[in-house]
């Protein structure tokens, strides 16, 4: 498919693919709303913000939103955490917080680390994104149960 | 001039265009309801959670920027896209676009401009008033005006245009004007003296005599108060007299008395919801249908003021029909209640007939255009009495920044007047407020109303005044807290419980607070620590507040509700849901929201301005049985619960009383002759099954096979008002006369259709209510421990603790989520957020988060944030407004904190690092 240099990956996900899981909060990198996941060749993944990424650069790249984490209806364990902790209030921040607590539970089932690290842990990996509803405390609750929920392996 | 807090356009100034509106038809597609209709029919979902749970975390369709043309089904496939051009200057003549500029591949396929809208013969809405677009020749009456609506017929000109927009202006300006003067929004003065004693009758009070505003202004604009013959009547000089002697006390130098005066003052931020706004709408130029899809908090008006300003158009932009459709939004805090943004959605498609149009912000749009909070100038003087600790008297002056238009302006210097002595008792009390017209962007309605303001001068001077007494700061909140009884700075009670002595009791028995000292002493090197404390009494409810909600039951017991209630994450259809469950034994499978067109049967019609209509026009009009003070209202998060759920509440309590309860009985065998048949009070569920002591479960979906079987209700459709209380109304169903808190009743029986059922009597509030400021209020109390950095003047919240009541809370879980995101946005308030008021301000087109900075996880004591929420006073105290109130305490108790950790008092918002260090210097 030919896209124009200039567009961004949050506007072909939006506007060219109709996939519009993936939201648009500031166009400036900051807000973390948009944030997808990338898969690396070498079975790791990061997120990226989409608003001010070309959509170009991720030719070729495979890459992971919100819409692809439940599997024929079915939730992750992610998924559903958010659900039973009301983590979200309007939700528009979810697909973010989404794509960066999967991010970190794939990590941490990869390089588990100790009980006492997992608040810092999901401190520092959630920080980046913003929420204007809800404080962030049910957020940082969910991803924390899902991870204790599993100790043996998410835990060293 | 009475503003009205909630004002709406009534369907009659609809000129001819139908807003009934219909549904679409089945198709390939699902319809943009399926969409908004949660968690859905046969849809899996957790045991647990909101209704919108699954939908929210799989990035199902669901706000307004989610949907393009390719989504509606029966609409052209293709998205235009339109630009909205604002101005970045407000003091120089606008001179056009330079539209040469942009490349080929950039051009718009048309341009609107100012004329264009004139040729149309496009009104502008008086909520609005003001010019739509700035004509050329003229200068911009605010930074941030729309000058021009470019339409695109592909997304990428219009991508290439927004940004070439954005790096090179392209407005052009002429001669420097100055910023255009324009009259205040509106001057009030709350005065109130107490009789002798607390049973006696006031000497003066707004609620007796009125409320007031002065006869004279100055060249400036701003109000003259002081006392001078008033053309318009004696009840200005009245008050303003009594005002005057309240001054004249507390400038009198008497030493039993403690008199401080102090000077506070707030900043502008923007609510900054993450979802920027945005609308799509096509013009059908077949059958001159126009069809909009729209994320707002007021649907309702928005609406009207769509058919309003078309109303009078000429042939080519006045529609036959108008079908808006409202979507969940992506936050609101009342950012997005009354916002001029779906008029120019609406412009966009009327000039661009036959193509579906896409408006949306962007961030800096967003910044540039959105309403902001207003920042208030506050001069406040207390009195308090030495011997006793009791304030005596309190006098204040705000002078509010209303921006570009008046929006809200009016009634949030109301709102915030009206808070300024937060949760106390005071005798005697002189509040004057003018809200002003400035170049500044907007600014309208946002969490705190005002109070956010006022109450968090009012916390700081109170602790000023604790420690200068010297008193405890929590026992001299004690001895000042309004009492169960006791009357506002408006002269009228609160009519809903006041808790102030239990939310003390809890803040000085908590650790933070009582371990204030040893902790102060063991902070570490480099360190400073502090505590600081803070209380809030916040109203909700407006004074004419509205709820829809229909409620059914199929044969299969499964449950839908509609409600014109907008979710703007306040977990308003999970309310819907919990409460209609209560009635009806299951939480439904489908819920509606922001609902104003399914509501026909009931056959509303409306007259009068429920806030200035007289008690004999009330009483005239109320003899049709049709007739409501007002059909629908705005929702904000903190009459969500009150309000929002009202009717649905109603409706399912009719629903089960004439429909499930007749359907038990017959599968029970029990004869309507049977005293056990009046029993309906005394059952209960659990577990959808229906207990009545002595006889077999009964499970729903039995009983609603029954119900249909029998031709019994199974839905019923209701209206509710509230005038600082609910209207009341009777009406015969089967046989019996029923009353609920509602005005307006239909019901369906079995499979057939609604059918209105005319009230045989009905009670409305009388409308002398409307001298009341507010009659609920919800009280927060926060304390919080600080450590500041004394090298960097880091500030870093330690520990924090709020505690609030709020009657019954439909789903806790959303209460403790308010409270905490509550919390967030008051330390942004606090410590973090501001814009420039004019130039370099937000109008510049130029912000954007990175600099506009709001509070993150690592600002917030994430692990160290306690909330506790008081259980009801008695299991029938209804739901009180509690999202506005929980941000409220937060912002003085880390001010009080500062003060006790570093000795200064700041008296500016926000307080930040730079300035923290800068005291320490």
């Amino acid at each position: 498919m030919d896209v124009r240099d200039d567009l961004t990956m949050n506007d072909f996900l939006r506007e060219v693919l109709g996939f519009t899981g993936t939201k648009f909060g500031c166009g400036a990198g900051q807000c973390l709303s948009c944030a997808i996941i990338v898969d690396a060749p070498d079975g790791t993944s990061t997120t990226m913000p989409t608003c001010i990424v070309a959509a170009t650069e991720f030719n070729g790249k495979s890459v992971r939103t919100v819409e692809g984490h439940a599997r024929d209806g079915v939730l992750t364990p992610l998924q559903n955490s958010f659900i039973e902790h009301f983590a979200f209030q309007c939700g528009y921040c979810t697909p973010g917080f989404l794509n960066e607590g999967q991010v970190l539970l794939e990590r941490l089932a990869k390089a588990p680390i100790a009980r006492a690290d997992v608040e810092r842990t999901i401190g520092e990996a959630l920080d980046g994104h913003l929420c204007r509803c809800t404080g962030y405390v049910k957020y940082h609750q969910a991803v924390r149960d899902v991870i204790l929920a599993d100790p043996d392996r998410y835990l060293t | 001039m009475r503003p009205s807090r909630r004002e709406f356009l009534k369907w009659s100034v609809v000129s001819g265009i139908g807003l009934s509106l219909s549904r679409f038809a089945l198709a390939d597609i699902p319809g943009f309801l399926a969409h908004e209709t949660l968690p859905g029919r046969g849809v899996w979902h957790p045991p647990v959670g909101r209704v919108d749970g699954v939908a929210k975390v799989t990035g199902a369709k669901l706000y307004a920027s989610d949907f393009r043309a390719a989504d509606m089904p029966g609409w052209p496939v293709e998205t235009g896209h339109a630009l909205l051009v604002r101005a970045p200057d407000a003091s120089h003549a606008y001179e056009g676009l330079d539209l040469a500029s942009l490349p080929a591949n950039a051009k718009p396929t048309v341009v609107v401009t100012a004329d264009d809208l004139v040729r149309a013969g496009i009104r502008v809405p008086d909520f609005y008033k003001g010019d739509l677009l700035c004509p050329p020749g003229k200068t911009p009456l605010y930074l941030g005006q729309p000058v021009a609506l470019l339409l695109f017929e592909k997304f990428d000109a219009f991508d290439r245009a927004r940004l070439l927009f954005r790096e090179k202006g392209l407005l052009k300006f002429g001669k420097e004007t100055g910023p255009v003067d324009a009259p205040n929004y509106g001057a009030f003065r709350f005065t109130r003296i107490a009789g002798a004693t607390a049973a006696s009758q006031d000497v003066y009070s707004p609620i007796q005599e009125g409320w007031i505003s002065p006869g004279f202004v100055e060249s400036s604009g701003r109000p003259v108060w002081t006392v001078l013959p008033d053309a318009k009547g004696p009840e200005y000089v009245k008050g303003a007299t009594y005002g005057e002697a309240i001054r004249a006390e507390l400038a009198k130098s008497d030493p039993a008395v403690l008199s401080l005066v102090r000077d506070f003052e707030t900043q502008s931020v923007d609510p900054m919801f993450l979802e920027p706004e945005a609308g799509l709408a096509w013009y059908n130029t077949g059958d001159r249908k126009l069809e909009i899809v729209l994320g707002v908090q007021s649907p309702f008006e928005a609406a009207g003021a769509i058919a309003f300003m078309l109303g009078e158009a000429n042939s080519g932009f006045k529609p036959n029909q108008i079908d808006a459709q409202y979507s969940y939004i992506g936050g609101g805090f009342g950012g997005r209640d009354h916002t001029p943004f779906p008029l120019y959605v609406t412009l966009a498609a009327m000039f661009f007939p036959g193509r579906p149009v896409r408006l949306a912000h962007d961030r800096f749009q967003q910044f540039q255009g959105g309403i902001k909070r207003h920042p208030f100038k506050m001069s406040s003087r207390i009195g308090v009495d030495r011997a006793s600790g009791k304030i005596t008297a309190f006098a204040a002056d705000h002078v509010l920044d209303g921006g570009g238009l008046a929006n809200y302006s009016a009634s949030v210097a109301v709102v915030g007047a009206t808070g300024a002595i937060g949760m106390y008792y005071i005798p005697k009390v002189d509040v004057t407020t003018v809200a002003l017209h400035s170049r500044g962007v907007t600014a309208g309605s946002m969490r705190g109303y005002g109070t956010l303001q006022t109450m968090t001068a009012l916390e700081t001077l109170v602790d000023e005044v604790a420690t200068a007494l010297p008193l405890d700061p929590i026992e001299f909140r004690r001895r000042n807290a309004l009492k169960v009884g006791e009357r506002t700075m408006t002269g009228n009670p609160y009519s809903v419980s006041v808790r102030a002595p239990e939310i003390l009791d809890k803040l000085e028995a908590h650790p933070i607070w009582r371990d204030r000292k040893q902790q102060k002493a063991r902070a570490t090197v480099g360190k400073l620590v502090g505590t600081g404390v803070a209380c809030a009494a916040k109203d909700y409810g407006t004074g004419a507040d509205c709820s829809l909600g229909t409620v059914t039951i199929d044969a299969e017991g499964r449950i839908s509700i509609h409600s014109d209630a907008v979710e703007m994450g306040n977990g308003i259809g999970t309310a819907l849901a919990n409460r209609v469950a209560a009635h009806l034994g299951a939480v439904a499978d489908e819920v509606t929201v922001a609902q104003v067109d399914v509501f026909d049967e009931l056959g509303l019609v409306t007259s009068g301005d429920p806030y200035a209509i007289s008690q004999a026009e009330q009483d005239a009009a109320a003899a049709n049985p049709r007739w409501v003070p007002s059909i629908s209202s705005a929702t904000s998060a903190s009459i969500g619960a009150h309000v929002g759920t009202q009717a649905a509440a109603e409706a399912a309590r009719a629903v089960f009383r004439f429909g499930l309860w007749p359907a038990a009985l017959a599968l029970w065998g029990i004869r309507a002759t049977d005293p056990r048949a009046s029993l309906w009070r005394d059952a209960y569920w659990q577990n959808g099954v229906l207990i009545l002591s002595g006889l077999s479960p009964l499970p729903l979906k039995a009983i609603a096979a029954k119900a249909h079987e029998q031709g019994r209700v199974t839905g019923a459709m209701a209206h509710a008002f509230s005038r600082w209380a609910w209207a009341q109304a009777t009406f015969a169903v089967d046989g019996e006369d029923w009353t609920g808190n509602i005005d307006a009743l239909a019901v369906r029986q079995g499979s057939g259709s609604f059918q209105r059922l005319d009230r045989k009597t009905v009670a409305f509030p009388n409308t002398d209510y409307n001298r009341i400021g507010t009659a609920f209020a919800s009280m927060c109390g926060t304390t919080v421990r600080i450590e500041i950095d004394k090298t960097t003047g880091a500030l870093r919240i330690a520990k924090a603790y709020s505690v609030l009541e709020c009657g019954e809370a439909l789903v806790p879980e959303i209460v403790l989520g308010q409270s905490q995101g509550g919390f967030a946005m008051g330390v942004g308030y606090a410590l973090l957020e501001s814009l420039p008021p004019f130039e370099h301000g937000p109008g510049d087109g130029t912000w954007n988060l990175g600099r506009y900075l709001v509070a993150r996880g690592s600002d917030l004591p994430l692990h160290d944030l306690e909330i506790e929420v008081l259980p009801p006073l008695s299991p029938n105290e209804p739901p009180k407004g509690m999202a506005e109130v929980v941000m409220i305490p937060i912002v003085p108790a880390l001010l009080n904190a500062i003060y006790d950790a570093t000795g200064h008092r700041f008296q500016s918002l926000p307080v930040t690092q730079a300035m923290i260090k800068g005291v320490l210097a």
